[in-house]
C-alpha cells in the first residue's frame, strides 16, 4: 500500500470492507454466462442516468413558459447537448430493458426463493421506479407527447374508485396540469427517485453478497460451481467492456436517430395523437379494450394485480425445484406475461 | 434495544457503569417518544407542505365562443378558447378546445372536448357525424353520448349565456 493509502487507512479503516468486496469469489458458472451480467449493466445504465442526468440540470428551466426552450436549446445550442441528452434519452429505454431482461433471467431460474426473497422485492420495487423514472422524466421537455402522456396519465390515477379525483390532484398539484405539475415531477425525477433507487441499489447488492449468487441448476454448470474468480478484475472488466458496449450504442443511437422533440405542449391541439413512450404502449393498448364500467379494472385492478403477483411471488412458490424446465406453471405464466406484453406493444406500435 | 445483554468490556479498558444503566429502560423509552414525535412532527408537516393547494377546486372562468351569428344552425363547430388564469404562482394564458352545435339557432350546447375516458381531445368527423377520441378508440354521437370504446361516460355539456349576440361557456 502506497503511505497515502496507508495514512488513509489508519484514518478510516476502509481497505479491509475494500478489499474483501473487491476479492468476493465469483462461480465460474456465473462468469461465464453473459445472463448474469444484465444486473451489472442495469447499475451502469443507471450511473450513466445520473451523470447525465446531473448536466442535463444546468441548463433545463423547470417551468412551462421555459422547459421547452431550455430543452430546445440543450439538443440544438450547447456543445455536446445533443449527445447528452441523446444518452439521457436513449438511456432511458436501456434501463428499461436491461432491467426487464435482469428480471426475466431471474424469474425463470426462480432465484427469488428462500433466503433471496428481499433481492426479489427490491428488484421488483427498482423496476417499477425505472418505470416512474421515465414516466416523470418525459413530461420534462413540456412538448406534446411528454404533455398529453402525463394528461392521461394522471387521468389513470383519477380513474381509482372514490379516491381518484383526489389522487389526480394531488399528482398534478391541482386540477389542471400546469407549473405545479411540472415542479413536481422534476423535483420526483432528480431527487425523490434517484435517492430511492440508489439506496435499494444498495440493498439489493448488499443482499446478493450476504447470500451468495444462488446456486448453479444445469449440470453444467454445478460442474463448475467449485471454481471462482475473484469479483475484480475477472468480473469487474466483463461488466465494464458491455457498459463501454452500452454507452457506445447509445452515442451511436443519439448520433444516427437524434434526439427526439416534439412540438411544444399545446392543451388545445387537435393534430396531435398522444401516444406514450414505447415501454407503455402494451398499457396504452390494453386500455382499449376495456369498456366504460371496467375502466377501473384496466387502469388499476390489471396493474395493481401484475404487481401484487410480483410481490408474493416468493412466499407462494417455495418448492426447491428451480430448473424452469421443471416448473411448467411458474414457466408458462411468465412465458405468457411477455408474449402478452410483446403482442400489445407491436398491436400498438 | 431492550432486553439485550451488553457484551462484556475488555478489563484494561474499563467497565460499564451500572450505576448508569440502571436508567436504561428510561432511556430507551425516552428516545422513541423523542424520536417518533420528531419523525411524526417532520413528516405530517412535509406532507401537508406537499398537498399544497392541489386539492382546491379549478375556478371556473366564462371563455368566448364566438359571436352566435358566426355558429351554423346544425354544423358542429370546434372552437379553441383561451383565457388568462393563475397556474400556481404564475398568470399563463390557457387553452382549450371545446365544440358548440345549435340545431334552431336559439338554443346552444357546448361541450368539453376532453375525452372522459382519459383526457385526450376528441374530433368532429363531419361524415359520420361522431366524435372520435384517438387515444384509445372511443366515439360519442353528435348528443356527447357514448357509441362505443372505453369511456364511462358521455362528453361534458359546459353551462353557456348568450350576451350582447355572443355565446358565452363556463369551463
Amino acid at each position: 500500500m502506497s503511505k497515502l493509502g496507508k495514512w488513509i487507512d489508519e484514518r478510516t479503516g476502509i481497505s479491509g470492507p475494500v478489499r474483501s468486496f473487491l476479492s468476493y469469489p465469483v462461480p465460474k458458472y456465473v462468469h461465464g454466462n453473459l445472463l448474469y451480467t444484465l444486473g451489472g449493466l442495469t447499475a451502469i445504465g443507471f450511473l450513466l442516468q445520473v451523470v447525465t442526468g446531473i448536466l442535463l440540470m444546468f441548463y433545463y428551466d423547470p417551468s412551462p413558459e421555459g422547459a421547452y426552450n431550455s430543452v430546445d436549446y440543450i439538443t440544438f445550442e450547447v456543445p455536446l447537448g445533443w449527445l447528452v441528452r441523446g444518452v439521457h434519452h436513449y438511456g432511458a429505454s436501456a434501463m428499461v430493458i436491461l432491467a426487464a431482461l435482469h428480471m426475466l433471467r431471474t424469474y425463470f431460474m426462480s432465484t427469488y426463493k428462500k433466503p433471496r426473497e428481499i433481492n426479489w422485492l427490491t428488484g421488483v420495487l427498482l423496476l417499477f421506479l425505472t418505470l416512474a423514472f421515465g414516466f416523470t422524466g418525459y413530461l420534462l421537455p413540456w412538448d406534446q407527447k411528454g404533455y398529453w402522456a402525463t394528461k392521461v396519465g394522471s387521468e389513470i390515477a383519477g380513474s381509482v374508485p372514490v379516491i381518484g379525483s383526489w389522487l389526480a390532484s394531488l399528482m398534478r398539484g391541482g386540477e389542471v396540469l400546469g407549473q405545479a405539475t411540472l415542479t413536481r415531477f422534476y423535483a420526483t425525477h432528480v431527487v425523490l427517485l434517484p435517492t430511492l433507487v440508489a439506496i435499494l441499489i444498495v440493498i439489493h447488492i448488499l443482499q446478493l453478497r450476504f447470500h451468495g449468487m444462488a446456486p448453479a441448476i444445469t449440470e453444467r454448470a454445478k460442474r463448475n460451481s467449485r471454481k471462482f474468480v475473484p469479483f475484480f478484475p475477472h468480473w469487474v472488466v466483463t461488466d465494464t467492456i458491455l457498459g463501454l458496449g452500452l454507452l457506445a450504442l447509445l452515442v451511436y443511437l443519439s448520433w444516427s436517430q437524434g434526439v427526439p422533440l416534439d412540438f411544444p405542449a399545446d392543451p388545445s391541439a387537435s393534430d396531435f395523437v398522444p401516444r406514450p413512450e414505447w415501454y407503455f404502449l402494451f398499457y396504452f393498448q390494453a386500455l382499449k379494450y376495456f369498456p366504460g364500467s371496467l375502466e377501473a379494472v384496466a387502469t388499476i385492478l390489471i396493474p395493481l394485480f401484475i404487481f401484487g403477483t410480483m410481490i408474493v411471488l416468493p412466499f407462494v412458490d417455495k418448492g426447491d425445484e428451480r430448473r424452469p424446465w421443471k416448473k411448467p406453471v411458474t414457466t408458462g405464466v411468465g412465458i405468457f406475461y411477455t408474449v402478452l406484453i410483446i403482442v400489445l406493444t407491436i398491436l400498438a406500435w | 434495544m431492550r432486553n439485550v445483554n451488553l457484551p462484556p468490556l475488555d478489563p484494561d479498558k474499563g467497565e460499564w457503569d451500572e450505576k448508569a444503566l440502571n436508567r436504561r429502560r428510561f432511556l430507551e423509552a425516552s428516545f422513541w417518544v423523542a424520536a417518533s414525535g420528531g419523525v411524526i412532527a417532520t413528516v405530517g408537516a412535509g406532507i401537508r407542505f406537499l398537498i399544497g393547494n392541489s386539492l382546491e377546486p379549478k375556478k371556473e372562468s366564462w371563455v368566448e365562443i364566438g359571436s352566435t351569428e358566426s355558429l351554423t344552425p346544425g354544423s358542429m363547430h370546434r372552437v379553441r378558447y383561451r383565457l388568462r388564469a393563475k397556474d400556481a404562482w404564475r398568470t399563463v394564458e390557457q387553452s382549450g378546445a371545446v365544440y358548440a352545435i345549435t340545431e334552431d339557432g336559439e338554443s346552444y350546447t357546448v361541450f368539453d372536448a376532453t375525452c372522459s375516458h382519459l383526457g385526450c381531445l376528441v374530433r368532429w368527423q363531419e361524415g359520420d357525424r361522431v366524435f372520435a377520441c384517438p387515444c384509445h378508440k372511443a366515439y360519442f354521437d353528435h348528443q356527447g353520448q357514448v357509441l362505443s370504446g372505453p369511456p364511462p361516460k358521455p362528453l361534458r355539456r359546459l353551462e353557456t349565456k348568450i350576451e350582447n349576440g355572443v355565446l358565452w361557456a363556463l369551463i
